[in-house]
């Protein structure tokens, strides 16, 4: 499914990247990459959240005493999103 | 409870997370030295106070001794494997129910031999194991039939069907239900077996080579029961297709004596994993500790996997597997000690790794 959406979202940007090309000016504003790379981080985040989540959530139910364990690897991948909140500053 | 098609993808992360926080909690050596000594009724009351409490309880009521600890085992398990079933979805829901079906030729051949040794129907109830793909009221009809034919009539329309229709022919003309019984594990293992071995995931490779493995050893082990005990059966009408091991026809020549089936297993890929297990065979002629090293070696492997590939099928089979053994070998100390058996002789009967 992720390369799925991948492939679209190539083909959605491909004609743009090309129309910037011909008048030699990027094809998306700096600041709209940007927010592009901080909401792809955020995607690859929330795909690794999904497989942690589910496997934190059985642990929990055998074990309750588990919840924080489960909870701090959980959001663990959400550092992802921070680190890519950088490059919102820097542009 | 049937193997239906499920929706969506597999569910591996959660199912795993969950198996293996209860193989974590499956009795352990330390355990089983405390039961070895205990009488039935402490046995009981020790399991009380562990994983098995909900069921002793429940049943503490109506049965004491062995037979409570017997009934808890295998209501324990029942739950645990229903459980299973319950969470899986996808393509693991069907591995799992494919697996379980076990318990579906259990019951089946539960109910037989209860029909022929016209045993009470309530005390073939208390025998079956509710894990399986049949449910609770078709096994309830089934236990009421009056007669074998009836028992396969009723199977009719199940997976059991023509296989035990065709067997029924040479049960009437022999009388013994070895036919019957053959039919059933045969579907069984025909079932596991079938689209499991074209795939291109290395771990469902593995659970096919695994699957594999265990139809080795049961045909392994049926050869050596023939040759051991002299009887003119040809262990062709006993084989179980789909292992690597055995072709019908050599399994034929080579089972006629013993040490030749020895070499023979001894040579083959299995020969280092087994090669403890074929010397004690050798040594102390005894096939109760051969067969508990077939056990532990297909339990250790399944462990082994479980690690190699902790997101697949490989976890929850290993749990299978590991819960299988415990109830075993409760079983086997409980009874043990009722029938007034040394410690050490219990720990003989003992599947531990």
């Amino acid at each position: 499914m992720m390369s799925e959406m991948l492939l679209a979202f190539a083909n959605a940007v491909g004609p743009l990247a090309q129309e910037g090309a011909a008048a030699a000016e990027p094809a998306i504003p700096a600041s709209a990459a940007a927010a592009l790379a901080v909401g792809l981080a955020a995607l690859g985040a929330g795909y690794a959240e999904r497989g942690i989540g589910s496997a934190a959530i059985g642990a929990i139910a055998e074990d309750e005493s588990l919840f924080g364990t489960g909870l701090i690897m959980t959001v663990l991948p959400e550092t992802l999103v921070i680190l890519a909140l950088v490059v919102v500053f820097l542009v | 409870m049937s193997v239906k098609e499920t929706d969506g993808t597999s569910n591996y992360e959660y199912v795993t997370a969950r198996v293996q926080a209860r193989r974590a909690a499956l009795f352990d050596d330390e355990d089983y030295r405390k039961l070895v000594r205990m009488g039935p009724s402490e046995i009981a009351r020790y399991m009380e106070e562990t994983e098995y409490e909900e069921e002793v309880n429940a049943l503490g009521s109506r049965y004491d001794g062995v037979d409570l600890i017997e009934h808890a085992l295998n209501r324990n398990l029942a739950k645990h494997f229903n459980d299973l079933l319950r969470w899986a979805d996808g393509e693991l829901y069907e591995f799992i129910a494919r697996y379980l079906r076990k318990f579906d030729a259990w019951n089946v051949k539960t109910v037989i031999r209860g029909v022929y040794s016209d045993s009470e129907s309530e005390a073939v109830e208390e025998d079956l194991i509710y894990a399986g793909e049949f449910d609770r009221q078709f096994l309830d009809r089934l236990v009421e039939a009056g007669s074998i034919e009836e028992v396969v009539e009723m199977l009719d329309r199940t997976r059991y069907g023509e296989p035990l229709s065709e067997a029924y022919g040479s049960y009437e003309e022999t009388g013994v239900l070895i036919p019957l019984e053959n039919a059933v594990d045969r579907t069984y293992y025909e079932g596991l077996m079938s689209g499991v071995t074209e795939t291109d995931n290395r771990a469902n490779q593995l659970y096919a080579e695994f699957l594999q493995a265990e139809i080795d050893f049961r045909n392994a082990r049926n050869a050596l029961r023939i040759a051991r005990s002299n009887a003119d059966i040809d262990p062709a009408d006993y084989f179980i297709e789909g292992g690597e091991l055995f072709r019908a026809s050599e399994l034929s020549q080579i089972s006629n004596s013993l040490d030749e089936l020895v070499t023979f297993i001894r040579d083959s890929t299995y020969g280092d994993d087994l090669s403890e297990a074929l010397d004690e065979l050798e040594r102390a002629d005894s096939l109760i500790g051969f067969e508990h090293a077939l056990d532990a070696a297909l339990l250790e492997y399944s462990d082994h996997l479980s690690h190699v590939f902790p997101l697949s099928i490989c976890p929850v089979l290993a749990y299978v597997l590991a819960k299988e053994r415990e109830v075993d070998n409760i079983r086997a100390i409980a009874r043990g000690r009722e029938a007034g058996l040394s410690e050490d002789e219990i720990e003989n009967e003992l599947v531990m790794l």
